[in-house]
This record gives structure tokens, sequence and C-alpha cells, in this order.
């Protein structure tokens, strides 16, 4: 063991953590301890017992990048690609009724929620508003990036609270430039979108009030994963760019069929078999589109490392052909 | 790549053993070793295109050949040859000290 002073100088380190008690034998000053002390170093090599100990950061990435990857998006990438894409993202919360983005402004980071869903509002003049695309942990908030355009059109807000991952602009784009399956999963997912937005257009029109909120519980109750979620009167009016007394209206006929029940902004799905027989056909459209392939799939099998060519060059397996 | 299986080398350019030929020591697919493969990834790219080695070494699959290297602490890059032998440790981020280090113009 070093001695006391020692233990004290390498404080920084969090020794006592880094390896259940045990003080690792580290250099005192040189490239390693800067390295230390700018947060690049995972692990820290002991002579002793022989072994690598993991330092804190390094072992909550590791234990995360083997559990389950919560965002479908992310989870659709081949493992490598993802892994990569890991060493930029850093967890956040998605606070209930936080602002992402305001129209207009640069989008600085695009978001991979793991739980929770983000309303993404269209502004028009007088404060209305109008829900034009929702997204969870299937998707990714921010999709205009990268499609070229580093401005939001759009306010998107956290309707559900939970957790996502983010990555900073410019990381993104630079993963956008050399993940070839991250690009195809997001030309996938801006189609849904955009789809999406069609549908809403059309049925904003044509479709009732109580069908359309019918429809919208119902994705985010998709979305959200749990019968019971939070969405005021106040919030819903705002996302189907109608007055608070016929979300009300809807809601209570909605509850009067034992569909759902409404409480002070809580709502709990009682029966989803009959909550889609009430909502318009606009539910099972958005939903399906979701799943559509695109024609590019056929190119994604050319990204995947190639395990078996001997002496590859390491830009075989990781980068995209120039 | 696929660290966790074993050290793997990697060879670029039919004159390989000309090139530069390094090391890299990492903890699996933690944060900092992944930055410091991408960042070396694309310096590789970009400036050894006529030839490099580079050996891969997971020190949690291999901590005894990393302590045997006298690595304490990874990732940390270890260039073998041409001389003079040269370590830098850390992810790799800062691109000229990596450049500078392995003997090629910034």
């Amino acid at each position: 063991m070093p001695s006391k002073s020692l233990e004290r100088n390498l404080s920084f380190l969090e020794t006592g953590r880094v390896a259940n008690g045990r003080v690792l034998r580290l250099v005192r000053s040189g490239p390693e301890r800067r390295a230390l002390e700018s947060g690049q170093v995972d692990a820290v090599l002991d002579a002793a017992t022989g072994t690598a100990f993991l330092l804190p950061g390094a072992r909550r990435a590791l234990s995360s990048a083997g559990s389950r990857i919560a965002n479908s998006l992310l989870a659709a990438l081949p493992r490598e690609d993802y892994l990569h894409l890991l060493a930029e993202l850093e967890a956040v919360a998605l606070t209930f009724r936080g602002v992402l983005y305001e129209p207009g402004e640069p989008i600085r980071h695009v978001y991979f929620p793991n739980d929770g869903q983000v309303s993404q509002l269209m502004v028009m003049a007088a404060r209305k508003t109008l829900e034009v695309g929702l997204t969870g942990h299937e998707g990714m908030v921010g999709v205009s990036l990268a499609q070229g355009v580093e401005l939001s059109p759009v306010r998107a807000v956290v309707q559900e609270s939970g957790s996502a991952l983010r990555m900073g602009a410019v990381s993104f784009l630079e993963a956008l430039e050399r993940c070839l399956p991250l690009r195809y999963e997001l030309s996938r997912y801006a189609y849904a979108q955009l789809s999406q937005a069609r549908q809403i257009a059309a049925c904003t029109r044509f479709h009732h009030v109580e069908a359309r909120l019918a429809c919208r519980l119902l994705r985010a109750h998709d979305s959200v994963r749990a019968d019971e979620f939070h969405l005021t009167h106040e919030f819903l009016a705002e996302m189907l760019g109608i007055r608070r007394v016929g979300i009300t209206n809807a809601a209570s006929a909605l509850q009067r069929r034992k569909l759902i029940s409404y409480s002070r902004g809580n709502i709990r799905i009682l029966d989803r078999k009959g909550l889609r027989a009430a909502a318009c056909e606009c539910y099972e459209v958005v939903r399906k589109l979701a799943r559509v392939p695109l024609l590019m799939s056929n190119a994604v099998p050319a990204q995947t490392p190639d395990q078996s060519a001997p002496a590859a060059s390491i830009t075989a397996g990781v980068l995209l052909p120039a | 790549m696929h660290l966790k299986k074993k050290a793997k080398s990697r060879r670029s350019g039919a004159a390989a053993t000309t090139g530069v030929v390094m090391r890299l020591y990492v903890a699996g697919s933690a944060p900092n070793s992944i930055k410091a493969i991408a960042n070396l990834e694309a310096i590789c790219q970009q400036h050894l295109q006529d030839g490099f080695e580079l050996e891969v070494i997971d020190v949690l699959e291999f901590p005894l050949r990393a302590l045997a290297d006298g690595v304490v602490v990874t990732p940390s890059l270890a260039k073998i040859s041409p001389s003079p032998a040269v370590r830098i440790v850390g992810n790799l981020s800062d691109r000229s000290n990596v450049l500078r280090a392995l003997g090629i113009g910034a």
C-alpha cells in the first residue's frame, strides 16, 4: 500500500472507489497524471496484482454498453457503430415541459430518448401551436440536422419526462459522415416523421376531436410504454391546435365510454382495444410508417466489418470508403 | 474491431515493415478507449496510408502484457518504430501532439 501522502496526492483519482478500497500505485507526475486529471483515462494497471482496474466513469459506461439499448434507433445500429457513438453521447434528463429547441434557433444537440416523449410543435402567429411530430424511444430529436439544416423548424418540448442520450451537433455531423447505418436509420426515421406530419395535416382538417385525441393518447401510450402518463388539457390543446374546452369534452366522452380515466392531467388507459376503435385511421397509418424499409437498406451490409479479411486495413472495419 | 477477444494486429500497405509500428493499449470499449481508436483511425487514414502496423491490446484481457510493456494507464499509444520510441497517454484527441509524437508533420 502506498503512503498516506501519496494517497492524498491521488485524491483526484477517487482511488478508493477504483479498486474496491485498494489504492493503486501510480506515477505522481508526467503524462499519465495529466491524462488522469483531464478525464482521458479509462483504466489503471496495478503491477502488484497484475490487474487492470476501471475508473468509475469507464465502469459505468461499460456496464451500460452491455445492457439493453433503450433507444430503438441506436439499437438498430451494428454494435461497432453504436460503441463509436457511445463515446460521444452523454446521458441527460428530459424534464416535463423543458424546451429543447425554439423555431429558428440553432440545433446544438440531437437527442436519442430512452424513454419519455418530445413533442415537435409548429408555432404560428398569436402563439397558436399544432403538434406536427412526436418522438419517443423509437427516434431522434433534431432530425433536420441530419438533413443539413442547422436551424430548428419547430419548437421541441418534453411532453413526458424521461432520459435521453444526447450528442453535440459537430460530433453528430462527423458521426453521420462516417457511419452509413446511422444515415440509413435517420433517413428512414426522417421519412416516418415527414409522413407523420402529412398525416397530421389531413387528420387535423378531416377528423373529429374525439378520434384525434384517442389517436394521440394511443401514440403516447406506445411511446411511454406505461399505462399511466401525464398530459394536461392545456398541453393536449396545444398539440391538437384546439381550445381547452374541446379537449375537456373529448376526454370526458372517452372517459364515459370507460376507455380512459382522466384526473388532473394523469391519464390511464383502461381499454386499449376500445381506444383503438375510437381513434381515427391515422394511428394505424403512422404506426406502420415507422417500419417502412428504404431501398438503401441494401447498402448497409457493406458497412459491416469483414472479420474474415486477413491483415485488413484498419479503415476496412470502421470507416467508410472514400 | 473486436478488442475483447484478443490483441489484434492490423497492417496497411505493402511496406508495413518500413512504416510506423504502434501499439495501442485500451480498456475494452470504455469511452476514452473508443475515442482513442477513432482518433487514431482518422490519423492513420489521413497521414499513414503508405504503411503502418498497429496492434490494439485490450488490457482487460491482457493486463500482464501491458504491464510488461510498462503501461500504467489506458488508453496509451506506444510508437515502437521508427525510433525514437514514444508513448502518448490519453484519448489522442490532441491531434497535433499525436502527429508530432509519431514524427509526422502537422
